[in-house]
């Protein structure tokens, strides 16, 4: 998955599937942010523009807002994460995706938007 | 340039990490502020507490000249005794809180907070005119390191220290071979001891109580989790829910401050107005009713009506759900077992006065 992935330099990513786009944050976020505690989504079919705050995650210490790297309408959201947000500390629960969205986004959205690998450089 | 305690080095071999704290560079966390927290209340936890002052108080005249700085009558400590006591203003607002420890007749040890000794400092010089006293910070001089949960004594006890001070009082002592002084206080409402050594042992006295620490489970600590087991044990934070604006009474802190005591000292006329007529604000305990989050300086609601505002709020890790301080405008109706409701990013979220502590002290008095 991490080859097809995109990301934010705010740390969120976003990665096509099937036509649809999947949006979460990445590893070393999670990483960074620690004991995750609360995570709070947005309604299916609400419809955000690019940087736009669409959720919100709560560590032990600290809210932190996350924006849209593409804009687009909400389709599915994890329900499982916002039952239980610690899940996204586990290493071995995948499902860390927040968000499933249509999108509509053109190129110029996607421009400022990292590799992987670059987003990793960037960050490290 | 921020500062660095004697322990910085252990703290990031130890893969902590670090952030600024009061000008410090210190650990917030090791591996989880959850499971370290857990930790604390289940077995022991070491603490990097470097960075609090230090402070010495003697001459001919330190009683009368701490009995004019503070509401606590400090005529009634003894030899080794301790008390915790708040530095007021002219307006009976707290300069900063502090735990004052008598070591011999005009002798005083004071612990201060790191964000406030300077403040601390300049207010002790500005009062000091007319008494015979010197004041001198050693917080440069020594490293603090805190034992805190219910195995701390048996740790302590496993390295020689057999005959540990009790609550609240401090002795001098030797730990594996290295002259400490050993106080029976603590930030986590739980049992354990503060360690204080020269700066040179700092490094030594953290390795071995590691090491001897295996046995009984212990884990250092960092700043997060520091803040969360003090928040449930209801301690207060200065900074957060203490400050120059508000007094001990305002405060909870009624029970910390003499009735009795004759001799004026800075704030005497305000706080004991207050204790006679009553404040208009004071501080209480919350839980949330839902699973979301009250910070530092979120709004408090009750019948559509703003009563006032969040000083501490996060997680309780031991309770379960999530709990909070607050000063709130004085009310009959607003007592324990009363619902208030807490504006969380422009929704109010149902919440419940509690009493305090969140969680129950374990201190062996």
């Amino acid at each position: 998955m991490e080859e097809n992935m995109l990301c934010t330099k705010t740390h969120e990513y976003v990665v096509e599937k099937g036509g649809k786009y999947e949006i979460g944050i990445t590893d070393y976020a999670i990483e960074q942010l620690g004991d995750i505690v609360f995570v709070e989504l947005p309604e299916v079919d609400s419809e955000f523009g690019k940087n736009e705050v669409f959720a919100t995650i709560e560590s032990v210490k600290a809210a932190s807002e996350i924006y849209m790297p593409i804009s687009g309408k909400v389709v599915e959201i994890n329900e499982e994460i916002v039952d239980s947000p610690e899940l996204l500390n586990d290493e071995s629960y995948e499902n860390k995706w927040f968000i499933k969205i249509e999108s509509k986004a053109d190129q110029v959205e996607f421009a400022d938007l990292l590799d992987y690998s670059d987003y990793k450089e960037e960050v490290e | 340039m921020t500062k660095q305690t004697f322990l910085h080095d252990k703290h990031v071999q130890l893969g902590a990490r670090m952030v600024d704290f009061a000008g410090w560079d210190m650990p917030v966390q090791y591996t989880s502020i959850i499971e370290e927290h857990k930790n604390v209340r289940e077995n022991v936890g070491l603490f990097d507490v470097s960075h609090m002052g230090e402070l010495l108080v003697y001459g001919k005249d330190s009683l009368a000249f701490l009995n004019k700085l503070v509401p606590q009558d400090i005529a009634k400590l003894t030899d080794g005794k301790a008390v915790y006591c708040q530095l007021t203003n002219k307006k009976g607002g707290l300069v900063d809180d502090l735990i004052i420890y008598k070591l011999e007749d005009e002798k005083y040890f004071i612990i201060a907070n790191a964000s406030r000794v300077d403040e601390d400092l300049n207010w002790m010089t500005l009062n000091q005119t007319g008494f015979d006293v010197e004041i001198d910070n050693i917080s440069h001089k020594y490293s603090l390191i805190a034992v805190q949960g219910p195995k701390a004594c048996e740790l302590l006890c496993s390295m020689g220290l057999k005959d540990l001070p009790k609550f609240f009082s401090i002795k001098k002592d030797s730990l594996l071979g290295i002259d400490v002084w050993v106080s029976r206080t603590g930030y986590t409402g739980e049992d354990g001891a503060e360690i204080m050594v020269k700066n040179q042992n700092a490094e030594f006295v953290w390795d071995k109580l590691l090491e001897y620490g295996k046995p009984f489970g212990v884990m250092p600590i960092g700043l997060g989790a520091r803040d969360t087991l003090r928040l449930e044990a209801a301690l207060h934070l200065y900074g957060n829910d203490l400050d120059e604006n508000t007094t001990p009474i305002e405060a909870g802190l009624s029970w910390s401050v003499s009735k009795t005591k004759t001799e004026d000292y800075n704030g005497k006329d305000v706080i004991m107005n207050q204790l006679q007529n009553g404040v208009d604000k004071k501080l209480i305990g919350f839980r949330m009713l839902d699973k979301s989050i009250a910070r530092h300086e979120y709004e408090v609601y009750a019948d559509g009506e703003k009563i006032g505002v969040v000083t501490s709020g996060g997680v309780s890790p031991v309770r379960g759900e999530n709990i909070g301080l607050a000063y709130i405008k004085s009310s009959d109706k607003l007592t324990t077992g009363a619902k208030i409701q807490i504006m969380i990013r422009e929704k109010l979220h149902d919440a419940e006065i509690v009493k305090l502590p969140f969680v129950q002290k374990r201190n062996k008095v």
